[in-house]
């Protein structure tokens, strides 16, 4: 019975760029034959990877957008996501790892838990994601699983333990050795398709033995019975190891480790093997959702087919034949004619064509049951929308999605490119909700948003290729804030008699910084100095003011307000007018408060070989940042920094010419902080000039 | 003004001489304990009170990651300063920052002509000179004589003065003063030498070498909660 929940792993594949996830996944789809050929990522056929489906992906040599695709091994169905490595691309990953049961923390044999594993590792803990390792490129010159088996120990504080040992190692690296059945497992074959399975070598049992016993230790922590039988010395069966690894596992208490050499077609089929055996399927997770009816508590979803259905949308692409949108379904089932509402906007849906994905091929199916990814045709909807039964109001809990901190104006050259260009910007902005676009009335500029250089360079690559759209570009900046440092009061009359009736309203009290939260507003007017039906009019005052800050026009943040007197009159008093009052009031309090600009600080970690590790520094610094450490690794070595996000443009070319194109840097937002008093003249100087030039 | 009371609040000061420095120049300082006793958390304390003093501090970990010692400074820093307001103590933390470098190696990894080589590189690009050093997790297992004068020699260029942390275990015997077979060897070149042991539910600091006369009277203890040093009279 394949329809079976058992059989099912939902799994996704995650690790710091270039540790070789499309490359494994283009071996797993192999073994499995979902496909008859391999293509390397950069490989001289040229035809680049299956799962690199998008143009611009197979050039550059990075995965960007995620794509799903499914296989089967030992009767299992494993839905596979494959998610980008590069940090600009964190949503993706988020949104990948909301909808997986289970994933493969992917980590190269010499470069060990990198600064993405790191973010990755993060992200899988927020979602409670169980894990396995798997420690690729063991082929590699510097290859040493072991060292990286401590780091993830060390820096991630997984209790990771080694489930299988290289034969050789590097250039000599053969086979592995399975610390479950004892044995020593060989990939022959033009790609490794053939498994011959052999006694362990002799120069490596006593290693094994050892290692074995370690696991054993470990996995007792988690069965009784197996915990028995050591202290019994009684007969170790391979199940028992196996459902007490199984149950480590998926309480992310324990971490099993393989190896191999996805490049060299070793320890694959293992792997997958392992993925069946100790990943969860979709029943064994606990899926909530929020209950819209019940100010959002959470609702345990259950797998169940005949309950009403519960799907999630996660990533939406424009394809040939109109919008695809990839779904989740969390409880019930999804099939042709079924009718659905999207919970955002009530909107009554009819689903049409159900398909399962295979990257860009596509297969039609007539069920999407619960546990299953699958995708939907010409349904309209944002990635992130819940689709439920009629009748239900539940969401699925909203996904964290970071601000942007960074935007771009953009031109399009001539009127065709206009056009094209905003439907694009519509689509990109569906798919990605930390892709933001706007106008800026004032300069009547296309401006876009996002999270760092590359993603916005991706969009606009994207715009060129898919959409036609010649576009310029102007140059990056940075997503300033304003806020206030100091308390300070406030006391405005707005007044306004112009024949008729007038308008009134006057509005006291006082602001204060409010560092960890956006706005804060608090109404302490007693005696009805301000009819209780005015307040929320303030409020909106108070809120509408902080889009644009009095100072320098940025967003402002962090502030609370508290008002605690004021005075109406019975025929002039309006909503209008307390609007105007307390915007008024805003500004009378805002220039008292010392008014301060933020700037986006971001986390900078560069990995360089050790020689360079002095010339890193030095650039680091020279870019007003704060060098927090380095970290001596062996051969190479990691500067941790927090560098302002304006000064980091253009770093990826210079680090690349002063390292020998040897060191690699991964930044994400730290925090907002207080630009220095030198930086924010200029600014203002800057804002001056762009002010003269707009108003000829 | 709340700098100024934390550099007072500072148990640690009736060590220091009357130049407001606990070591001099090209001085050693060494912290002993048992492992899991609070050597790391005595370092971080005196760390953070010479960078309040507006100095700057090299700390050097051959055990943590660098992340796990900015845990280790924020988490004293909260606890020193938990009775006063945020916004103040952010604006000091701000202030920290730049006063200190966290510097990681492996154990094997480590050798006082690579720490010369770095320190060197850090100071000719003005990135950041240290006055004082914090190695945590030195290996005194193996002969040190030559290395340690090394980094004296190295200490006394550039003016500035090292403390180091040193594991000692149960079951080796003390030598005479009380100062544990690792580094007896090498005693001639510390200042300084304090121990931590604990007492029941106390950990006591003593000091075994160096210390001037008040310091001997007045018997310091160590909050095993907060691992916070406590004057024992005010408790």
């Amino acid at each position: 019975m394949k329809n079976s929940i058992h059989k099912i792993r939902n799994i996704g594949i995650s690790a710091h760029i270039d540790s070789g996830k499309t490359t494994l996944t283009e071996r797993i789809l192999f073994f499995t034959q979902r496909i008859h050929a391999i293509h390397d990522v950069k490989g001289k056929d040229g035809v680049g990877a299956t799962m690199d489906s998008m143009e611009l992906e197979k050039e550059r040599g990075i995965t960007i957008a995620s794509a799903a695709t499914y296989c089967e091994w030992l009767d299992h169905k494993i839905n596979i996501i494959d998610t980008p490595g590069h940090v600009d691309f964190t949503i993706e990953v988020e949104r990948s790892l909301r909808v997986l049961d289970g994933a493969i923390l992917v980590l190269c044999s010499v470069g060990g838990v990198q600064s993405q594993s790191v973010t990755v590792d993060q992200q899988m803990k927020r979602y409670k994601v169980p894990c396995i390792a798997f420690i690729n490129k063991c082929d590699r010159s510097g290859a040493n699983p072991f060292r990286v088996i401590d780091q993830l120990k060390e820096k991630l504080g997984h209790n990771a333990v080694a489930m299988q040992i290289p034969i050789g190692l590097e250039v000599d690296f053969e086979g592995i050795v399975d610390l479950v059945t004892l044995k020593a497992i060989y990939f022959d074959g033009p790609n490794g398709e053939d498994v011959r399975i052999e006694e362990i070598p002799q120069n490596l049992l006593d290693e094994a033995m050892n290692r074995r016993e370690e696991l054993i230790d470990a996995a007792s922590m988690f069965s009784d019975e197996l915990t028995e039988a050591v202290l019994e010395e009684k007969n170790i069966t391979e199940d028992m190891i196996v459902s007490a690894v199984r149950i480590g596992t998926l309480t992310r208490k324990m971490t099993p480790v393989f190896i191999g050499s996805a490049y060299k077609n070793k320890g694959v089929q293992p792997l997958l093997d392992s993925v069946v055996n100790f990943l969860p399927c979709p029943s064994e997770v606990e899926n909530t959702a929020l209950d819209l009816d019940t100010d959002e508590a959470p609702v345990i979803l259950s797998n169940e087919m005949n309950k009403p259905v519960v799907a999630l949308a996660f990533k939406l692409e424009d394809g040939q034949y109109g919008q695809l949108t990839y779904i989740r379904v969390y409880q019930g089932s999804l099939s042709k004619g079924d009718t659905i509402v999207n919970v955002r906007n009530g909107k009554k849906i009819k689903v049409g064509r159900v398909v399962r994905m295979h990257a860009e091929q596509m297969e039609d199916i007539e069920i999407i049951p619960a546990g299953y990814i699958g995708a939907l045709f010409g349904i309209d909807c944002a990635s992130g929308d819940t689709f439920v039964h009629p009748g239900l109001n539940l969401t699925m809990s909203s996904m964290f999605v970071p601000e942007p901190v960074i935007s771009l104006a953009i031109f399009p050259k001539d009127n065709k490119s206009q056009i094209n260009m905003s439907k694009a910007l519509n689509r990109f902005s569906k798919e990605d909700p930390t892709f933001r676009t706007y106008v800026d009335h004032e300069t009547s500029e296309t401006i876009i948003e996002g999270m760092g250089e590359l993603h916005l360079d991706v969009y606009v690559e994207r715009m060129r290729r898919e959409y036609a759209t010649d576009v310029t570009t102007g140059h990056p900046r940075v997503a300033y804030r304003e806020t206030i440092t100091r308390r300070a009061e406030f006391n405005y009359t707005h007044k306004k008699q112009t024949g008729g009736s007038g308008q009134y309203g006057r509005v006291a009290g006082y602001m204060e910084p409010s560092p960890d939260e956006h706005f804060v507003f608090e109404n302490k007017v007693i005696g009805g100095k301000i009819p209780t039906q005015f307040i929320p009019s303030c409020e909106k005052g108070f809120k509408q003011s902080m889009a644009k800050g009095p100072k320098m026009e940025f967003p402002v943040t962090g502030i609370k307000v508290v008002i605690n007197d004021g005075a109406s009159h019975s025929v002039d008093s309006s909503e209008m007018a307390f609007i105007a009052a307390a915007r008024g009031a805003f500004r009378e309090g805002y220039f008292k408060a010392s008014a301060a600009i933020l700037e986006p600080i971001m986390k900078v970690a560069v990995e360089t070989p050790a020689e360079f590790q002095g010339a890193v520094m030095g650039l680091l610094n020279q870019r007003r940042g704060i060098i927090v450490g380095s970290q001596d690794e062996g051969p190479f070595c990691v500067v941790e920094a927090r560098v302002p996000l304006a000064e980091m443009f253009g770093f990826s070319t210079i680090l690349r010419s002063s390292t020998q194109g040897k060191a690699q840097f991964t930044m994400e937002l730290g925090a907002y902080k207080q630009v220095p008093q030198s930086i924010a003249e200029e600014l203002a100087k800057k804002r001056e000039q762009e002010k003269k030039n707009t108003k000829p | 003004m709340i700098k100024k009371e934390l550099i007072l609040q500072n148990p640690l000061r009736f060590l220091e001489t009357e130049t407001g420095d606990i070591l001099l120049e090209g001085g050693f300082g060494a912290v002993l304990a048992r492992a899991g006793v609070g050597k790391t958390a005595i370092l971080v304390q005196l760390a953070l009170n010479t960078i309040l003093k507006g100095k700057k501090v090299l700390h050097i970990s051959l055990d943590d990651p660098v992340k796990k010692l900015t845990l280790w400074y924020k988490e004293v820093f909260n606890h020193l300063t938990k009775q006063y307001e945020s916004i103040e103590t952010n604006s000091i933390w701000e202030s920290i920052l730049p006063h200190r470098f966290i510097m990681t190696f492996r154990v094997e990894g480590f050798s006082i002509s690579k720490l010369e080589e770095r320190l060197t590189d850090l100071i000719e690009q003005n990135i950041f000179s240290p006055q004082v050093i914090i190695i945590d997790g030195f290996n005194f297992k193996e002969d040190v004589r030559t290395s340690l004068s090394d980094l004296k020699h190295l200490a006394k260029k550039h003016s500035l003065y090292v403390w180091f942390s040193v594991k000692t275990h149960r079951h080796e015997e003390p030598g005479p003063d009380g100062i544990p077979a690792q580094i007896l060897e090498v005693v001639d070149l510390f200042d300084l030498v304090i121990q931590l042991q604990p007492e029941g539910k106390e950990i006591h600091v003593k000091t075994l070498k160096g210390a001037s006369a008040d310091a001997e009277q007045c018997s310091l203890l160590l909050d095993p909660a907060t691992m916070l040093l406590k004057d024992s009279e005010s408790y």
